[in-house]
This record gives structure tokens, C-alpha cells and sequence, in this order.
């Protein structure tokens, strides 16, 4: 594939506020929400994979590609994706 | 209602370029939902504790709950619900753009090719006016807005229109979780453009102007609401107006897009019948704010409205909901945010030359989600306004005498 002629930054100009006491915890907070991203991404893979199991029964990567969940199964993996921020993200004091 | 390809098909759908994968798309879904538990979630519960707990005491240790903004500040942020709420919101903030430069970048050629074909022919008839020599402000330029990379303007080749398409994708994958923030009609354009109708039902505009437009979106709005309307809108941006024009002649919308600096407006006096803006002032220091507004008073005719979607200011909220909005100031790079809420808005528009007796403040109703039957009793004030962004959009304004 050939690169494409534009290259945006991946950084952001402005000083980053710091919301804890340490710059160290903020860091971390950001390899756990870039943690719990990657396994909700993982999770709908797989679900993916799953219901083109449920439909043919065998399945190629280009399958797993090209799916686009209809709206109803887009609607549950909306619902699935709330619960783990409910999960990974629960509040101590929360009820 | 949404806006329908143009019926010749005679130019390339601009967004049908951009083709994020499977895992891509997976990405930005869970980051407009942790997005939305973050800024709209967190901040019922946070809003709770405050009230509930927090403020009540102090109230007991103090003899009255904190009065101003700035002492809810001192509280909170040692609060450690109030930190990992800012964490989450700014790490989504980070993320929303973070998962769409990617699938972008890869495309932007294919885009850039299309947007020229696209301004060649210009099948609906509309216009894109660029001044390469308009110097970008520091407003723009010193940090990146948003946390967006590379702010509003950056433009990386000859006609670039990736950062203007990258920006659009960015903000829908942010409002991914929101109840009635869907499609591609601007929802400000298609709030106002209703409320217009019903509030001024002899108003018959012929030409609009959006100020800081973008990509156009909300002028949609405008033209479903006065389909004969000449819409027009200005941006310092060259690379969000092309993507605008590019997406506005695929979806047989007219529309004419300059590329100008607001405070120095090219247009005759009187020229509009109306003029609109959203989410723009607080972009700005008050002193281009006053200058544009004086622009707006000049190139607005006689009998005109303008019309300008913008955050409630201090006076308008209590002091839980200014520190609350005012969180964006500190954590969304937007330096210019306290400075336009402590201002008075009427007299803004008093100072650009409006006659005071015309000028408004008040709340439209979000268009998606007011039941039609409620409207005239939100119109004639029995039913009371909802608050901005929860329902209703605050807005500032003036009719012009004639």
C-alpha cells in the first residue's frame, strides 16, 4: 500500500493539565482506559466472530473485516460496551 | 429529516472514502460510550454528592454553602471522584480524535481527489472562496482546540480537506454515546431553523450567514427550514470548508463557503437577513468577539435576527453549574471560555450597536427531542425553558431595527 502523502501529529499542543496529585497517576490512568478499550475492541471481535459462526459455520479473516453488525446487534454491543465502563470503571461509594 | 444525496449522483460521496476497520470501529464506539458515562453520567452522580453531600457540609462547618465557582474548585480538586471523572473525560476527549486519525490518514488522498473533482463541478451550485494569504490568529493556532491534532486549521498538501474531515469524524465518534445526537443534520442549525419559524412566522429570510461554519452542517438546518434561503458561511479554516463544500454539493446542498476572518467581514452592509452562529464566541477573546459582532450588526439588514448558540454565562447558572462548565477552560484547551461567560451579553450587542429592547437571551428547544405539541407553550413561556445541552440550547441575539 502506499503511504499516503499527509501525516497528522499524534500529539496534542498545550500543556496537559494533571488532575492527581502525581503526573505518574495520571499516566497510569491512561494505560488503564487504553487497557479496557482494547479488551471491549477484543470482545466485539470475538462476537463477531460468533455470530458468523451462528450464520455459516465457518468463517475467513475478509469475513471478520467486512462484518457490520446490523442495527440490532449494533444496539447490544452499545449496551455490552456500557457494561464494562459500569464494571471496570465502578465508583468505591457507588450504589 | 435528513439531508439526501443529489439525485445526478453526479459526484463522489466524499465520507464513503473513509472505511475504518472492523477493530477500528469497535475502538471509537467504546469511546463515545465511556465519553458519555464520563461528561454526562459522572457528572449527574458528581452533581449529586455536591448537593447532596458535599455542599451541605460545609454549610454545617460554615454557616453557608460555598458561593462562587471558584470555592467549589478549591473543594473538588482533592476530590477523588471529581479526579477520576476529569481523567476519564480527558483520556475520551484524547481518544475520540486519537481513533480516527488512523482510518483518515490512510484515505486522505482518495479525499483530497475527490474534493477537487467535487469543486470542479459543483453539481448543486454552490461556492468555496478561498484567500490563501489570511493569516491564521493566535486564537487558532496556540494550542490544539479540543485536543483535536493540529487545531482547526493545519493543512499538511495542496488542497488538503483531511483535518476537516478528521475533526467531523472525531465529534461524532464523541457523541457516539448521546441520547439525541445522531445523523448528519447539524442539530443547532435544525433547532434554531424550527424555532425561527415558530417564534417569527413572518420572517421570511432570503440569505443566511453562519459564522465559524466549519463544514457547513448547521446551515443545513437553515435551508430545510427556508428552502428558498442563499446560505452562506465563513471560516478561517480552508481545510474544513473544502471537506464542507465537498460533502454540501454530494448532498445537493447549496451552499457558499468563504474563507475569511469574521472580524473583517467581506460582505456589503445589510447583506444578510440573517445571521448564526454555534458554539463560536467562546472560541475567542472578548476583543474579536466585540469586532465580530459589530461585523455581524453591519452585514445584517434592517428587520434582520441574529442569532448565536452559545454556552449560558455566569449570570445565567449557579455556581455548581459554572464550575461545571467551566471545567473545559482548564482541561479542553479552551483558554478564552471564563472570560466569554462572565460577559454581558446584551451589552455586547448594545456595544456592536443593537438596540438594547431588541436584544434576547433564552433557550431553544433541541428540535430531535421537543414534542411538537409542547412547543408553542415553550414559545409563550408556560412551559419552562430546558437547560443547555440537556433539552435546550441557550442562545444570544438581536433582531435589527428597521
Amino acid at each position: 500500500m502506499t503511504e499516503s502523502s499527509v501525516k497528522f501529529p499524534r500529539h496534542t499542543k498545550g500543556k496537559r493539565p494533571q488532575v492527581f496529585d502525581s503526573p505518574d497517576i495520571d499516566q497510569m490512568m491512561t494505560f488503564i482506559i487504553e487497557l479496557t478499550t482494547e479488551v471491549s475492541v477484543l470482545s466485539e471481535r470475538l462476537n463477531t466472530v460468533e455470530h458468523l459462526l451462528d450464520a455459516r459455520g465457518t468463517i475467513s479473516r475478509e469475513d471478520i473485516e467486512n462484518y457490520i453488525p446490523n442495527a440490532r446487534i449494533e444496539a447490544e454491543r452499545v449496551e455490552s460496551r456500557k457494561g464494562i465502563v459500569k464494571r471496570v470503571f465502578r465508583m468505591h461509594g457507588d450504589k | 429529516m435528513v439531508a439526501k444525496p443529489s439525485d445526478t449522483g453526479s459526484v463522489p460521496n466524499i465520507d464513503a472514502a473513509y472505511r475504518p476497520t472492523h477493530d477500528e470501529r469497535a475502538r471509537q464506539g467504546f469511546v463515545g460510550v465511556l465519553r458519555a458515562h464520563s461528561s454526562r453520567d459522572m457528572r449527574n452522580a458528581l452533581e449529586h454528592r455536591y448537593r447532596t453531600q458535599i455542599a451541605p457540609a460545609v454549610e454545617r462547618q460554615e454557616g453557608q454553602a460555598p458561593q462562587t465557582s471558584r470555592e467549589i474548585g478549591k473543594l473538588m480538586d482533592t476530590d477523588s471522584y471529581y479526579r477520576f471523572h476529569s481523567a476519564l473525560r480527558y483520556n475520551s476527549q484524547e481518544m475520540m480524535y486519537l481513533s480516527v486519525l488512523d482510518p483518515v490518514e490512510r484515505v486522505a488522498d482518495e479525499m483530497i481527489a475527490v474534493g477537487r473533482e467535487v469543486a470542479e463541478s459543483r453539481p448543486a451550485g454552490g461556492t468555496l472562496t478561498l484567500d490563501p494569504s489570511l493569516e491564521m490568529p493566535r486564537y487558532v493556532t496556540a494550542l490544539d482546540v479540543h485536543l483535536a491534532p493540529g487545531s482547526f486549521h493545519s493543512e499538511y498538501v495542496d488542497d488538503d480537506l483531511s483535518q476537516g474531515a478528521m475533526l467531523a469524524y472525531g465529534s461524532k465518534v464523541g457523541l457516539g454515546g448521546h441520547v439525541y445526537r445522531h445523523g448528519d443534520l447539524g442539530v443547532i442549525g435544525q433547532s434554531i431553523g424550527y424555532w425561527l419559524t415558530q417564534k417569527y412566522p413572518q420572517f421570511k429570510p432570503k440569505r443566511v450567514l453562519d459564522v465559524g461554519t466549519q463544514s457547513g452542517k448547521n446551515l443545513f438546518g437553515y435551508i430545510d427550514s427556508y428552502p428558498e434561503i442563499e446560505a452562506h458561511g465563513v471560516d478561517l479554516s480552508a481545510t474544513t470548508l473544502r471537506y464542507g463544500h465537498a460533502r454540501a454539493e454530494y448532498l445537493g446542498k447549496t451552499v457558499h463557503f468563504s474563507q475569511q476572518n469574521a472580524e473583517f467581514l467581506d460582505y456589503p452592509d445589510g447583506y444578510f437577513d440573517l445571521i448564526v452562529s454555534s458554539f463560536f464566541f467562546h472560541e475567542l477573546p472578548v476583543a474579536a468577539t466585540q469586532r465580530i459582532l459589530k461585523q455581524c450588526h453591519r452585514v445584517l439588514a434592517p428587520g434582520g435576527i441574529m442569532t448565536h448558540m452559545e454556552l449560558p454565562s455566569h449570570a445565567d447558572c449557579d455556581a455548581w453549574n459554572n464550575f461545571y462548565w467551566d471545567w473545559d477552560a482548564t482541561y479542553n484547551n479552551e483558554p478564552y471560555y471564563i472570560q466569554f461567560r462572565s460577559q454581558n451579553l446584551v451589552e455586547l450587542m448594545v456595544e456592536a450597536g443593537f438596540d438594547k429592547e431588541r436584544c434576547f437571551t433564552t433557550s431553544v428547544p433541541n428540535f430531535e427531542t421537543t414534542d411538537p405539541a409542547d412547543y408553542p407553550r415553550f414559545l409563550s413561556g408556560q412551559l419552562p425553558p430546558m437547560d443547555h445541552g440537556r433539552g435546550g440550547w441557550f442562545v444570544f441575539g438581536a433582531e435589527k431595527t428597521v
